[in-house]
């Protein structure tokens, strides 16, 4: 790669042109660097050259050129990165930035989906789809993320009861040895084109086979994204509830009578946190004022249909969480927002200080409690303290239903302070391997992306069959997502 | 490489998680906010989140300041939305612990003491050192503007009328701040001007990081308002207004600082100074950074267009905290590092005054206003929307 340096990079310039190839370093820098790097140290390699397609020819062209000379290539959509999903980790290499991909090819009113390209936006895709009365389905990223990205990452994007959390239909995907590789309907050479809308055609289902694959397996250009309807009437209500166990009986009832949009249970802390964006603080002790006033334990539920039916929604879930303890909360502007970045688009980052050590499980609801408990135990017995205040920590909590209930996802995170040093963040990373050893191994949580070591040590059979998966579309191991995830 | 200043924030710096929310706009809008982000699509250096990264990086030795990222550096217009998106926030002070503007214009700073400025910032310092302005113009032309007004040099009135660079040179800025001192002067405010005594406010020179010549022109200015006994000022230009209210009492300076939407506001509060109009005239307003989020002067300039019979404010989908920014600050429209052409921010944000069908896109900033008039010329639509200072608004209210 070295001695063929500047020949590679005329090779990517007559592709790319002059203005979208950089190998300067202080190009290069911001590419190597997120909350991960931040956490687990910053001795990341810098990658040759960082390159700017635009067009799906433009890549493909770029992934031949990599097998050809055998370099790694790093792809990344929007890059709103913090868990070292598209970080290198080997010397040299081309980042693959995404971003000028940024077209919504279709919206298409009768299938209610949106054909898009990986530098699309949320937010972007929101303001297309609503000019057509349509919306996308509930997300828990921020509005800056990417739905291809969030496609491949796959655990930010479960707050919807209703649409569950799959919204990926169909894809095109350039494969690491350069082919193309359309799936469902689209992948029908004769007549694919016209229907590229059904995931579900032809056995096997591919799309799924990249869901949760963080670009091992190719880089999906295009992507049909399932959209919603907006409803004549969408409303957010809330409920207040001193215990957790009462409050997930509440879930768990309404969730079982299937009507609502979204629903999801967090605590104070996460709420505060929400509330507080920093636009939000008034004056000191804004935070201590809110905790003060807010639940200690929330139902948050999304409702959405004709008034009449809006109407009664509410009334029966205001007697399912009222037969458990749940008193309705006043929608308050701070809980308002709330309620509406968690079930109606987007939820937006949850810590004040950026920093924060997330452990994820998906479970059965009888055990949230249990594993709450755990996390608020470890977090007390190293005595991580809060970085802002330097009390000790309280954690964040959320819990959102998989399929009505049947599993639930649940997020508890610790806070952190990026800039702190080695030695203060050593609580924070005890405590985190401690709450994963106890979840996984006492009640089987589930991770939902194949982070290297948890898939060696918890399902080394999925890994293998992965990776001889990997070999097959990657024979010369070039598409390499970041280190964590990469399944080389 | 001097780092002096960068390292003066350096625990801000390190503070920085480098999610890339900075880049977008918080509360459901959907295009990037940061103008050199939205105009360039460029590499991650050129947002805000690849400032911090660099800027953690030279603290740490691994790369040095160099010409291509002082390019980079200056295409940032100080607008501020990376500090209003960001979510780390000091609970103390209720703002971002990573403040990015002030991390762009310390590393401008050192990139001044290091000689590594481009060639269009070094050009508008050099006029503004050689000159005492931008324009390369005469110090005594700067009162030419209001020859044949009624305007008096300030001799102990209530308020100094301060016009600025633009205000003093431009004719556009001209012709605002012909607008504004005839208006005030007409509603009973008592005001004078310097005239060829005034000098360049310095803000935009401070932020593009010329701290010793800033301090010089702020000196100078205290010294000469102090001289003149000048104790409350009207400033014509947001830019001037920031510079005298947040960064000239570092230097001593004790004055009242307005805005002349906040004393316009106050006036027409409770007047009847406008006669009810049977026609019903769509206008939208844009929010001039300094102003706005620098400054959280969001209300006094739509309350006076709310006043104004005949008149329907119709917001542009990004208003106050997460309006789009002109292009035209940090120093960008002397220097106009950030370019962007067909996409420059201009463009993009007067494509967004169309979208609302308003007539009129409302500016309460002179510079704001030469920029859209620019982009009005290049996207071809004059005659669909007419700029309009809201002093120039509520003269032809008045005047029916």
């Amino acid at each position: 790669m070295k001695k063929d340096k500047d020949q590679i990079k005329q090779l990517l310039v007559s592709i790319v042109g002059q203005e979208n190839i950089s190998g300067e370093v202080p190009d290069l820098i911001p590419y190597i660097r997120d909350s991960y790097s931040t956490m687990m140290g910053r001795n990341i390699p810098l990658p040759d050259f960082v390159v700017m397609p635009e067009t799906v020819d433009e890549v493909q062209k770029i992934v031949l050129l990599a097998n050809d000379y055998l370099i790694p290539i790093y792809p990344r959509s929007i890059g709103v990165n913090i868990a070292g999903s598209a970080l290198p980790y080997k010397e040299g290499g081309i980042i693959l930035d995404l971003k000028r991909m940024n077209k919504i090819l279709e919206i298409n009113e009768d299938t209610m989906t949106a054909t898009i390209q990986p530098g699309v936006t949320w937010g972007q895709l929101r303001k297309e789809a609503n000019k057509k009365k349509l919306d996308i389905i509930p997300i828990g990223g921020p509005y800056q993320t990417s739905p291809v990205g969030n496609h491949l990452l796959t655990n930010i994007t479960p707050y919807s009861s209703k649409y569950h959390c799959d919204r990926a239909m169909t894809l095109k995907v350039i494969l690491p040895n350069g082919k193309i590789l359309r799936t469902g309907s689209w992948a029908s050479e004769h007549g694919g084109d016209a229907n590229p809308y059904f995931r579900y055609a032809y056995g096997p289902d591919i799309t799924g086979m990249f869901r949760g694959s963080l670009g091992n397996f190719g880089i999906i250009v295009e992507m049909v994204e399932r959209l919603r309807p907006v409803a004549p009437v969408e409303k957010e209500i809330a409920f207040g509830f001193k215990e957790l166990g009462p409050c997930l009986k509440a879930l768990q009832a309404i969730e079982r009578l299937e009507f609502t949009r979204t629903c999801q249970v967090y605590n104070n802390i996460l709420a505060a946190h929400l509330c507080l964006a920093p636009h939000r603080i008034k004056e000191p002790g804004e935070r201590e004022k809110l905790l003060a006033k807010l639940p200690p334990y929330q139902l948050g539920i999304g409702l959405g249909g004709t008034e009449e039916m809006v109407a009664l929604f509410e009334k029966i879930t205001a007697e399912e969480a009222g037969k458990r303890g749940g008193y309705s909360v006043p929608v308050e502007l701070e809980l308002e927002s709330v309620a509406k970045g968690a079930s109606r688009a987007i939820m937006h980052m949850y810590a004040p200080l950026s920093g924060f050590a997330a452990i994820i499980g998906c479970l059965p609801i009888t055990h949230v409690a249990e594993i709450n408990d755990i996390v608020k135990e470890a977090v007390k017995k190293y005595d991580v303290r809060d970085p802002l205040t330097g009390e000790p920590q309280e954690h964040e909590l959320i819990v959102i239903p998989y399929d009505r209930s049947s599993t639930v996802y649940v997020e508890q995170e610790i806070l952190y302070d990026p800039a702190a040093d080695r030695a203060t963040l050593e609580p924070v990373m005890q405590c985190l391997r401690e709450c994963y050893a106890k979840i996984v191994v006492q009640y089987g949580a589930s991770h939902t992306i194949p982070n290297k070591t948890l898939m060696k040590m918890l399902v080394p059979s999925y890994g293998e069959l992965l990776v001889n998966f990997k070999k097959m579309v990657d024979p010369n191991g070039i598409m390499l997502p970041g280190g964590p995830y990469s399944l080389e | 490489m001097e780092t002096k200043h960068l390292n003066e924030l350096r625990e801000n710096i390190f503070k920085c998680m480098g999610c890339g929310i900075c880049r977008g706009v918080w509360e459901r809008k959907d295009e990037a906010m940061c103008p050199v982000w939205a105009t360039c699509l460029g590499f991650e250096d050129s947002t805000p989140r690849g400032r911090v990264t660099v800027a953690q990086d030279i603290l740490d030795g691994v790369i040095d300041y160099s010409m291509p990222l002082a390019e980079s550096l200056y295409r940032c217009t100080d607008c501020a939305c990376c500090a209003t998106t960001c979510d780390a926030m000091d609970l103390a002070t209720g703002k971002p612990i990573v403040d990015v503007p002030k991390i762009v214009v310390a590393s401008r700073m050192d990139l001044v003491e290091n000689s590594l400025v481009p060639p269009p910032v070094r050009n508008y310092l050099k006029a503004v050192y050689v000159n005492g302005n931008p324009y390369k113009l005469p110090q005594e032309d700067r009162g030419k503007w209001a020859k044949g007004t009624e305007i008096p040099v300030f001799s102990g009135q209530d308020y100094l009328f301060y016009v600025g660079d633009v205000g003093s040179y431009d004719e556009r800025g001209q012709k605002m701040a012909r607008s504004v001192a005839t208006l005030l002067i007409k509603l009973g405010i008592s005001l004078g001007i310097l005239g060829s005594n005034e000098l360049s406010d310095g803000n935009d020179v401070r932020v593009v990081g010329e701290f010793g010549l800033f301090q010089h022109l702020a000196e100078s200015n205290i010294s000469t308002f102090k001289d003149a006994g000048v104790r409350k000022i009207i400033s014509l230009d947001p830019h001037s207004y920031n510079a005298f209210k947040n960064h000239y009492p570092q230097f001593g300076a004790d004055f009242e600082v307005f805005h002349y939407t906040q004393i316009l506001d106050d006036i027409i509060r409770d007047s009847k100074l406008f006669k009810a109009k049977g026609n019903s005239i769509k206008l939208t307003y844009h929010d001039p950074c300094y102003l706005g989020r620098h400054n959280g002067l969001y209300e006094p300039p739509r309350n006076i267009l709310n006043k104004i019979p005949g008149l329907e404010l119709i917001e542009m989908g990004r208003n106050k905290k997460s309006a789009f920014c002109c292009g035209g600050g940090g120093g960008n429209f002397f220097t106009d590092m950030i370019g962007g052409e067909n996409n420059s921010p201009n463009r993009i944000r007067l494509r967004e005054a169309l979208d609302t069908e308003a007539h009129i896109l409302a500016v309460a900033c002179p510079l704001c206003a030469k920029m859209f008039e620019d982009a009005i010329k290049a996207e071809n639509l004059e005659g669909r929307l007419l700029i309009k200072d809201i002093s120039e608004i509520v003269q032809e209210a008045i005047q029916g």
